[in-house]
């Protein structure tokens, strides 16, 4: 019987290359099949990099044909958000400012996965410049959400997620500032990590916020979330990135670790944040019972200066923002305005033009907080809020190991469309790690949980029961192999994508 | 929190913010000046809890690797942009040069 891409882990492909089961060209051509039958409604491309990927592809097949060993992602198809530099496809970060911008050298994540072997499939839509939580704010056109089209698939990083969960591609990789890989994660039933900051480089990922700003990676299974890791971080600090860091971590080291005897934090003040609704309180209770089922002991943390982040993200933000988009100023390189007699006017007219709103808004807000005067009255705060906030985490690390925290799809922001609950589109829970300095980090918690995701995924091999199959159960495919199935949106999988 | 809420500030007007677009260098145009003000008041007023709370003796957290300070590479030239990759995104170029307008404008003697 022939073998759906969507149906196979990035372990799985990458094995299957190896064992010359199927070449990574076929993979390859499957992606770009799978691409081509559903990326018309789920619209998670850029722009689809068909002549790079069959090269890169070739160029897995001859390696094997000589008998080179092959890299743990041999074959497996990824896709890159655009604000990652990529020589041969144009970096837009979704705005008109760098709609024709070709890409004039590749970032370390992206030349780290194809290195690993991964076969680079395109780049995936944003929120432009990263600035947005909804994939709306694109100068393109908005992503769908792949288990209902008309709900978004939350932002920034909004592309990359929903090409996994469409299964269009195996693994993508998006970059989160505040939330943009964890949130649309969560809302696109996928799962997704913000990496300790300076685990991965930043080199060749176009800034926002340089001091938030992390690149992390996209799957359908913990797994393979682990895999990626260990391909963005294995060759240790990257001389590129001054801000980058050994991370001495094996990802897949902890995966079948079992959750008992751990302890896992809860925050109580969050189940009476406002806005969340009973199904997410449900959800959490639900994933805490499973956990304590397992043998998991929980405890109650407290984060007093939780209140405060929000509003200090949103000062650092900005203000490094408008920071780091200063460089686009129509000179040597962007959106150009024609007919300025000045150099002046030439900047502020291309700047209006080039960026979208959402773009102007946050520059000129960064603009007015690092003002004199007002720098003293909220930028330098809210760095010391910052030292209060990790100080929390600090503490609460000490009481556990990790915690589920409950995240709300409407994420605070007015979309257009409705994020509210649905028993037909997944809920997320966002697990916050620890530091990867020290040897202290580790993902293999969050595996046995994966049918807590709220995924459709069938329930995973563990036993743990699926937090959405007790409230709203849907079943999978019927052809669905059972085990470790990755969960794609039901209704594009197996369409196209055939691996013979 | 702490008690020592201070009071907000005023307002901020259209000139206010007209000022910092032409320092910001984007120009507002129609009806963008009076939306950004009232987004920029908006905006503001969300980030109020910042001044709530009792931070005397706080050190601020500017880069989350707090023991990072000055790396260093060798000082070694090393390949960068060939010319022709270097000025092949830009808006107009001359020669081996980025063209600009003239910087203070027609007649100018810049």
């Amino acid at each position: 019987m022939a073998t759906n891409l969507d149906q196979l882990s990035a372990a799985a492909i990458a094995r299957g290359v190896a064992a010359g089961d199927f070449s990574a060209t076929e993979v390859a051509r499957a992606s770009l099949d799978a691409i081509e039958a559903r990326d018309g409604e789920v619209q998670a491309f850029l722009q689809v990099a068909s002549d790079l990927a069959l090269s890169a592809a070739a160029a897995t097949d001859a390696a094997r044909a000589k008998g080179e060993r092959l890299g743990p992602l041999a074959g497996v198809p990824v896709a890159f958000k655009d604000n990652m530099h990529l020589v041969g496809t144009r970096t837009t970060c979704a705005s008109r400012m760098l709609a024709d911008y070709e890409s004039v050298f590749t970032s370390t994540c992206v030349q780290r996965m194809i290195d690993a072997g991964a076969t680079p499939m395109g780049k995936a839509n944003m929120d432009e410049f990263a600035f947005g939580s909804s994939t709306e704010t694109s100068f393109f056109h908005r992503t769908n959400n792949p288990w209902d089209l008309e709900r978004v698939p939350g932002g920034s990083s909004g592309g990359s997620a929903a090409a996994v969960a469409a299964g269009e591609v195996t693994i993508s990789l998006g970059s989160d500032t505040g939330g943009s890989i964890r949130q649309p994660a969560s809302l696109c039933g996928v799962v997704g990590l913000k990496p300790t900051y300076g685990a991965v480089s930043r080199y060749g990922v176009v800034a926002f916020g340089s001091s938030l700003d992390q690149v992390g990676p996209f799957a359908r299974s913990v797994s393979d979330v682990a895999l990626a890791m260990n391909a963005l971080v294995g060759d240790g600090r990257d001389p590129l990135d001054c801000t980058s860091q050994d991370c001495p971590v094996d990802f897949l080291e902890h995966l079948e670790d079992p959750v008992e005897g751990m302890r896992v934090g809860v925050i109580p003040e969050l189940m009476e944040a406002d806005g969340l609704t009973d199904e997410v309180k449900v959800a959490v209770r639900g994933a805490r019972e499973a956990l304590e089922s397992q043998g998991a002991r929980t405890v109650e943390i407290e984060l007093p200066h939780m209140g405060a982040s929000i509003a200090a993200y949103y000062v650092i933000g900005p203000c490094e923002a408008f920071s780091n988009l200063a460089r686009f100023d129509g000179v040597r390189y962007g959106y150009q305005e024609p007919g300025c007699s000045t150099l002046a006017e030439q900047s502020s007219r291309s700047r209006a033009h080039g960026f979208g709103d959402e773009a102007k808004r946050r520059q000129l807000l960064g603009a007015y907080l690092l003002s004199s005067g007002v720098y003293e009255t909220y930028y330098y705060p809210a760095q010391q809020v910052r030292t209060l906030i990790t100080q929390d985490y600090a503490e609460a690390y000490e009481q556990v190991r990790r915690h589920p925290h409950a995240h709300e799809p409407a994420h605070g922001v007015q979309v257009r469309r409705d994020l509210g609950p649905d028993p037909d589109v997944p809920l997320g829970h966002v697990h916050h790690l620890l530091e990867h300095r020290g040897q202290r980090c580790r993902i293999g918690a969050a595996r046995p949980r994966e049918g807590l995701r709220g995924s459709r995924s069938p329930p995973s091999s563990s036993g743990l029961p699926s937090r959405t199959a007790a409230s709203s159960p849907s079943p999978a495919p019927s052809s669905a192999p059972r085990g470790r199935r990755p969960a794609v949106a039901p209704a594009f999988a197996s369409r196209g994508g055939e691996l013979s | 929190m702490s008690d020592k809420v201070q009071p907000a500030e005023a307002p901020l007007g259209e000139a206010d913010v007209a000022g910092i677009a032409e320092y910001a260098r984007i120009a507002l145009e129609g009806d963008e000046l009076a939306e950004m003000t009232a987004y920029m008041n908006d905006a503001i007023s969300i980030l109020q809890p910042i001044r709530g709370y009792d931070l005397d003796g706080v050190e601020p957290t500017f880069h989350p690797i707090g023991d990072l300070s000055n790396v260093m590479r060798a000082d070694v030239v090393r390949p960068g942009l060939d010319l022709p990759t270097a000025l092949e995104n830009a808006g107009s170029t001359e020669g081996r040069c980025f063209r600009v307008p003239s910087i203070l404008g027609d007649g100018g003697e810049a």
